[in-house]
């Protein structure tokens, strides 16, 4: 049971640094929805990377320049060119489910390294994403850089009004954000599951993107989240230590992904609404123009 | 407190503009305006909805750059590229439309880009400061409140003390009454002019509220179709010689109201509640009727729970506790479209987000009200030739200026749109009108002609509910007065009782009539 | 956005209005494009790019054995582009093609089981009556599928995007249960794959190709003339342009979103019956239904292409089903990792967005001196109105 619970953490690590990543593009404005498709290439490309080299500081390294190129990528489609931001995440996703099938494949496999250590056995990523949801809470409440960035995302021409650069703003943040959603789809594997296989990442970017919704954008509540996530991950891998001899095996491990919409329908509540209406940043999703 | 001017600054010309022209196509909106404002002077800039005052205070505020001209600051001749421009060079512009990020503390708004402002947020030195600045001209705001959950008067002085920290020495202001209840109209102006006897040049820009310029601006300036047609010290200056410069002729255009034999109640509303976005109750058990043959206006200062009002009776928003009668039905949970079936016609206040798709033809657009009709849906196809007739009616009715059936919406001007929009309401014959701002942005032609459309609605015998924030729009028109303040009737007046002075004192919450 | 390089002024300019040639122009370039880069895997293993291309060209719509594969795939691929369409006319995205694909081939599997087919032989049961049977499962199966994302959006504003995500999961799982280790439809022979339909309940066929790759067309047809003309279409397009006008024409948001989730669902319900109940050499849920599922990803880039067009989808979804199953037997021909068609649907899918983007812009060289002209012109174009 204690162990159900800290291998759960480190599933919770995973989705609680991308989602963070997500949380502050979000927060100046910006929705990428293909978070699914960072994860999978910086994760692949981490994984490469770290196979072929020997050393986890590489994989990290090359996940964390993957995911700040891609959200550049990303940035560069949404801020630059102003298109839709749905239609660009997409197309990320697609790209990195594309690209990823074909690169990875020859690496299929086991990583093929010494276990990542632990802290005692506890997973040192779920460490880290609580430092980095304190941090962020810090950069974004405390700081007057926080507060450009989270002015972009309510109020964009008010905030350029007022001497704050949105674009800058804005390539700062899905920079930023693309490097932690890296780290998340490497903490993924080449630590949580260090095997790469055939669209390895079974939808988790979507989850965390999901998480990123019902958190009324706040990093304390992802973290919260990720952990019940995790641990209903966990659950469906080891059905038995709770529920021994109920459903199949495969049925468990299509549990997650079910309760996942249970859960975001109960949080849909009237009440619960009102609340993410009141949050949710007002810009979100929208292309800003400056006005000539 | 206050600091008299220095003599030597007193008087001194601050800001110029010589021969400021702006073309807009064909339309010269601004021809060949000069402007002089003296430091410590309130300067008001007269004008008619479409005179050039905007583009006059966009250019000034270097949002948009003048075809011909030059401005001068304390006799330097200036360039502004952009509005940041303009307010490093002291000139500071407090918008019609809030600048203002509401889920922002007051406080947070007002520092935020200041070049001051540490990167990490120690807000009490900054606190201090402020405060000492609203002290001085007798601001009071609740800086830790969030923008969202003030006034809209009070918002208003946040845009101006944040243009005041940031250094503003000469502060525009677009239409800074418009928004306020009398009562608050006399406080600002009141703190505007301690600004302006300090060291300030405060122009304000004004349509309306002639008496105000005359009490407390010392200066005027004009505009009339884009020039200049007069410049005069207040003190010379009456409520006539204003009105008439302003307008060009004498007589201020009034449509008739006509007197009908009232009918039965159509609508009865008792004990509504209704919450906004937020939850909050927006409206607070109102209890009226409308009947045949009648124009109830709802007066009040935008945000008192009109808009919740007319969402929840068209149906668009939940009511919470209460009851809607149509007709004797009782509606209150009924859907949109059994509304509509009922009677009730709907005239909203977005009419390129909710009262039309700009991407669709005009055709579609009349659909909007039509597609569940029987007549127009046979067998679940669309009658495209019926409603293409019916279209081509309402544009020849209304002499809607558009290409043809088949053009875009969002091709139309604002006062084409909106009479599409109500022709093809008022073509269903609605016992019930809901009409929200039905001239708001109009020019004056297409106003006066959806004006007398509200009066020939109310002769077939439409009880029509019209919601305004003109109250001279609504004193000309309706035959019965409610006035609304924090989502409560203060009052509801015969037209033959209302006076200006009433319904604002009404508007203001300062007074309360029995109801 | 402008800079002035030796005399000549580059001008990079919004355009205020998109024609529909340029929208073709930018999607011919991001094909073409992408074709180009995906050919950088092929040099890279020493084949020379266009030689590479046209075996794929000669394979997929030349030979013999590769025109039908070719056809049954782009009927795959429209099938899968109507799923994504028909939401997106209401500005809502379906990418739950997957998850509906198999929740309608299930459902006509399961037909079948309960006629006996697992175990009966070929000849006892009555094609005309269970294969009609089967097909009406598969698409209320999909539909139902697809509807529980529209619903839950309409109703709860949950997003649609993740819904339908997490549905494809949990229908993957769900059909590895029913596939796999001892589940009711695993076939009898090799562990990991469904049954095998008997011959007198597979689709039947009409000049080499199964009849549903005709339905299909005459579905093109159909879905364009329901959304242009039926009241319905209106209800849709109009949710799709603006929500707050619909719910003013008082438009049902739930109904709308559930309705158009059910309509995908069903065309991604028959994608599956069409795909594992039509095609010569499946008959029966194969072991690498993961990735099949996957491959109806290719509808969304369709659908994206022919801008939400059923017609227009017609000849994108040929080429597609036509260059990925190339693509397929060239690699293994030239040895290539797994893949290569994921890797060009991932090169297009992003080239296809960037060029559409860019097709939103103009680019205008001139000489520096023409410039003070052209400001003027360009306080002119401005949309907004002098008066507010």
């Amino acid at each position: 049971m204690s162990n159900l619970l800290i291998i759960s953490l480190a599933a919770a690590a995973v989705f609680a640094i991308a989602a963070l990543g997500e949380l502050l593009e979000q927060r100046a404005g910006i929705l990428n929805v293909g978070l699914e498709g960072v994860m999978l290439l910086s994760g692949t490309f981490g994984f490469i990377a770290a196979k072929t080299s020997g050393s986890y500081l590489e994989g990290f390294l090359v996940a964390l320049l993957t995911g700040a190129l891609v959200g550049l990528l990303h940035g560069f489609f949404s801020i630059t060119l102003g298109s839709n931001q749905v239609v660009n995440g997409m197309a990320i996703w697609i790209l990195g489910f594309g690209l990823t099938t074909y690169i990875g494949y020859p690496y299929t496999g086991p990583l093929g390294l010494q276990p990542f250590p632990t802290i005692a056995g506890f997973p040192v990523f779920f460490l880290v994403a609580l430092v980095l949801a304190a941090s962020l809470w810090f950069l974004l409440y405390k700081t007057h850089l926080g507060l450009k960035l989270r002015s972009v995302g309510e109020n964009p021409s008010v905030a350029e009004a007022s001497g704050v650069s949105v674009t800058a703003m804005r390539y700062l943040a899905v920079v930023l954000a693309g490097a932690l959603v890296g780290l998340g789809g490497a903490v993924y594997s080449l630590v949580y599951n260090p095997v790469w296989s055939y669209n390895y990442l079974q939808g988790w970017g979507f989850i965390a993107l999901a998480l990123v919704f019902f958190s009324l954008w706040n990093p304390f509540l992802i973290v919260a989240g990720a952990v019940f996530f995790g641990f209903l991950w966990q659950l469906s891998l080891y059905p038995e230590l709770l529920f021994p001899n109920v459903f199949s095996r495969y049925i468990w491990r299509a549990m997650p992904f079910l309760i996942t919409i249970v859960v975001f329908v109960i949080l849909s509540t009237r009440w619960f609404r009102l609340r993410w209406g009141a949050t949710k940043p007002e810009a979100l999703g929208v292309p800003y123009q400056r006005e000539s | 407190m206050t600091r008299a001017l220095p003599e030597s600054r007193a008087g001194r010309v601050v800001l110029e503009a010589r021969g400021i022209t702006k073309r807009f196509g064909s339309v010269v909106a601004n021809d060949r305006i000069d402007l002089t404002v003296r430091a410590g002077e309130l300067h008001a800039i007269l004008g008619e909805n479409g005179a050039g005052k905007t583009t006059l205070m966009r250019i000034l505020f270097g949002e948009l750059q003048p075809d011909e001209g030059e401005i001068y600051l304390d006799g330097q001749r200036v360039r502004f590229r952009s509005p940041r421009d303009a307010l490093r060079h002291g000139i500071g512009m407090v918008h019609q439309e809030r600048k203002l990020i509401p889920a922002h503390t007051a406080l947070e708004n007002i520092v935020l880009g200041h070049p001051r402002t540490k990167a990490i947020l120690d807000l009490r030195e900054a606190e201090r400061e402020i405060e000492a600045l609203c002290a001085r001209y007798g601001f009071r705001i609740p800086l830790h409140a969030k923008v969202w959950q003030l006034s809209e008067g009070e918002k208003q002085i946040v845009e101006i003390v944040k243009e005041l920290y940031h250094g503003a020495r000469i502060l525009i202001l677009d239409e800074p009454t418009s928004v306020l209840s009398p009562p608050e109209i006399v406080k600002l102006l009141e703190s505007l002019t301690k600004m302006a006897k300090e060291d300030f040049a405060v122009i304000p820009f004004i349509t309306h509220k002639l008496p105000v310029v005359l009490e407390y601006c010392d200066r005027v300036t004009i505009l009339r179709r884009g020039r200049v047609v007069a410049e005069m010290e207040t003190r010379h200056a009456t409520e006539q010689t204003l009105a008439a410069a302003m307008v060009g002729r004498d007589v201020v255009l009034q449509v008739e109201r006509v007197e009908v034999p009232v009918g039965e109640p159509v609508v009865r509303v008792s004990d509504l509640w209704v919450r906004d976005d937020r939850g909050l109750f927006a409206v607070q058990g109102l209890s009226f009727e409308v009947r045949a043959g009648e124009i109830l206006g709802l007066a009040g200062v935008a945000g008192n729970g009109q808009e919740p009002l007319a969402e929840a009776l068209a149906g668009l928003r939940p009511v919470e506790r209460g009851s809607i009668l149509l007709d004797g039905v009782d509606i209150t949970h009924a859907p949109v479209l059994e509304r509509w079936r009922r009677g009730l016609g709907y005239v909203p206040t977005e009419r390129r987000e909710v009262g039309s798709i700009p991407s669709f033809s005009l055709v579609d657009n009349v659909l909007l009200n039509y597609h569940f009709e029987p007549e127009f849906s046979r067998w679940g196809v669309l009658a495209t030739g019926r409603a293409r007739e019916l279209t081509e009616r309402i544009i020849a009715e209304y002499s809607v200026v558009a290409a043809g059936p088949e053009a875009l919406a969002k091709s139309l001007s604002g006062g084409n749109l909106q009479k599409v929009i109500l022709g093809r309401v008022l073509s269903r014959h609605p016992r019930f009108l809901i009409a929200c701002l039905p001239t708001h942005g109009l020019d004056v032609g297409a106003a006066e002609f959806v004006q007398r459309k509200l009066l020939d609605a109310k002769r077939a015998g439409t009880a029509v509910l019209l919601i305004s924030e003109d109250l001279d729009e609504i004193l000309a028109l309706s035959d019965r007065i409610a006035a609304i303040y924090e989502g409560q009737f203060t009052g509801v007046v015969p037209a033959s009782e209302a006076t200006k002075e009433l319904i604002g004192e009404l508007m203001a919450g300062l007074r309360r009539e029995r109801v | 956005m402008r800079a002035v390089i030796g005399g000549y002024a580059i001008r990079i300019e919004r355009r205020a209005d998109v024609r529909w040639w340029q929208t073709a122009l930018a999607s011919v370039l991001a094909i073409l494009v992408s074709l180009f880069l995906v050919g950088i895997a092929f040099v890279r293993v020493g084949a020379d790019p266009l030689e590479v291309y046209r075996e794929i060209v000669n394979y997929a719509f030349l030979s013999q054995f590769g025109l039908p594969q070719t056809i049954n795939r782009a009927t795959y691929v429209l099938l899968a582009a109507f799923a994504i369409i028909v939401p997106l006319r209401a500005g809502l995205w379906n990418i739950g093609m997957p998850g509906q694909i198999f929740a309608g081939t299930l459902a006509a599997f399961g037909v079948a089981y309960a006629f006996g087919a697992k175990t009966a032989s070929a000849t006892e049961l009555p094609g005309a009556l269970v294969v009609p049977l089967m097909l009406v499962a598969a698409l209320a199966a999909g539909a139902v599928y697809g509807a529980i994302a529209g619903f839950l959006r309409g109703r709860f504003q949950v997003n649609e995007i993740v819904t339908t995500m997490m549905l494809n999961w949990a229908m993957l799982w769900i059909v590895a249960h029913m596939i796999r280790e001892g589940g009711p439809f695993m076939g009898r022979t090799a562990e990991g794959e469904g049954f095998t339909l008997p011959t007198s309940l597979r689709v039947p066929q009409a000049f080499g190709l199964p009849v549903t790759v005709y339905a299909t067309v005459i579905l093109a047809l159909l879905l364009t003339w329901f959304l242009a003309k039926t009241t319905l279409g209106y209800r849709i397009r109009t949710f799709g342009e603006s929500p707050r006008a619909a719910e003013y024409a008082g438009i049902d948001a739930t109904r709308v979103s559930t309705l158009v989730f059910a309509l995908g669902g069903l065309f991604a319900g028959f994608a599956g019956f069409h795909y594992f109940l039509g095609v010569p050499g499946v008959y029966k849920i194969p072991k690498n239904y993961g990735d099949l599922g996957d491959f109806s990803f290719y509808g969304l880039i369709t659908g994206l292409i022919a801008r939400n067009n059923p017609i227009a989808a017609i000849p994108v979804a040929i080429l597609f089903g036509g260059v990925s199953g190339g693509a397929r037997f060239m690699q293994g021909k030239l040895r290539l990792a797994f893949g290569i068609d994921y890797a060009l649907l991932g090169v297009l899918m992003i080239m296809m967005v960037a060029f559409q983007a860019l097709a939103q812009f103009s680019l205008r060289i001139e000489r520096a001196a023409t410039v003070a002209a052209t400001q003027v012109e360009r306080g002119e174009s401005r949309v907004e109105s002098p008066h507010h």
